[in-house]
């Protein structure tokens, strides 16, 4: 071969794999800031009583264990009571290394209760002496063992924080894909911002 | 938009298909407060919640909305899990009858997405073995 043409070859091969590796890290930054996304409108959707609940959301790999709350007596979340949010930063990079066209994360909550408040099981609950920090959506005698049956609207009672079956019905009812939509938009768009150029 | 065409799209194939057991099972629906605590009769519970309407699709239909369906069987804890699957089964072939309807030219063209469970659970305190499944649909009301 002659001496440009390999030059010629070499020099494509340096831009095709500079551009694998921006489109890696495109994707990631993606899939990193729709997790975000995501965790915060499930911290709004849910239950928040003491704030261990909605400070719990993880995106783990396959295999993963979510770590516990981050705080108590703080709401994650975009909503009107949350006072601090999901970020970049709780979802590390280093989680979103080697990935391959099967790679899936899943969005877990580490809170040992968990099941319980997704409204997925049963379960006894204890009325607390203090007062929610979220608004209860109802609030007076606990009719069954599920997190939301509480009917009544009284000032006092047991205390339910979010809606019957929240979790199904954001994951199911279309909030969840076009939270994950907004998401990957932003950070496709987040990362050709961080280059300077591209997927604009 | 009519929520109440959808809610009974799929509530009322339901209520139809456990009286038609026998003997007949209760079915509680949203807004019904379920069988007195600590009761041991069997029962049926369908919550219908409703998530995004008037989603901009490509159809250009704007009586349309999604949500998700839980259906919880309640029966007798202590004695196998037979008699609850046996009525998750007639929810489930409900559910499927709905999802072999042809659209029409009116009334809800109702569709579930696929059916997550059925999951069991039993606590301590509560006298009951409960099943679930849920599962998402997206429901167009014609005409």
């Amino acid at each position: 071969m002659a001496p440009r043409r390999r030059r010629r070859s070499k020099d494509f091969l340096d831009i095709a794999n500079s551009l694998r590796r921006d489109v890696d890290e495109s994707v990631v930054t993606a899939l990193r800031q729709a997790a975000v996304q995501i965790m915060n409108e499930l911290a709004d959707a849910g239950p928040g009583y003491s704030g261990e609940f909605s400070s719990a959301w993880y995106a783990v790999p396959p295999g993963g264990s979510p770590g516990s709350n981050r705080s108590t007596g703080r709401v994650y979340g975009y909503g009107d009571e949350s006072d601090v949010k999901y970020d970049l930063r709780n979802v590390p990079k280093s989680k979103f290394k080697k990935l391959k066209k099967s790679t899936y994360y899943e969005i877990v909550n580490g809170m040992d209760y968990a099941p319980q408040a997704l409204d997925l099981e049963p379960g006894e609950f204890v009325q607390p002496e203090d007062d929610p920090l979220k608004d209860p959506v109802n609030r007076g005698e606990r009719t069954g063992d599920f997190r939301y049956e509480v009917v009544g609207n009284e000032p006092e009672g047991a205390v339910s924080t979010a809606k019957a079956n929240w979790y199904n019905t954001y994951s199911s009812g279309g909030a969840l894909s076009k939270s994950f939509e907004q998401g990957v938009k932003l950070g496709f768009r987040q990362a050709a911002k961080s280059r300077g150029g591209g997927f604009r | 938009m009519d929520y109440q065409a959808i809610r009974a799209a799929v509530e009322q194939p339901l209520l139809n298909a456990f009286n038609a057991l026998s003997p007949a099972v209760p079915v509680f629906f949203d807004n019904i407060t379920a069988a007195p605590k600590n009761t041991t009769t069997e029962y049926v519970r369908v919550n219908l919640t409703f998530g995004i309407t008037n989603e901009p699709t490509l159809t250009g239909s704007v009586d349309y909305a999604r949500g998700a369906l839980v259906v919880q069987v309640f029966t007798e804890k202590g004695q196998g899990p037979a008699r609850n699957q046996t009525l998750l089964n007639t929810a489930v072939n409900v559910l499927e009858t709905l999802n072999a309807t042809a659209k029409t030219g009116s009334g809800v063209f109702f569709r579930v997405s696929e059916i997550k469970g059925p999951v069991f659970a039993a606590n301590e305190t509560s006298p009951h073995f409960i099943g679930r499944i849920d599962t998402g649909y997206k429901a167009t009301v014609l005409s």
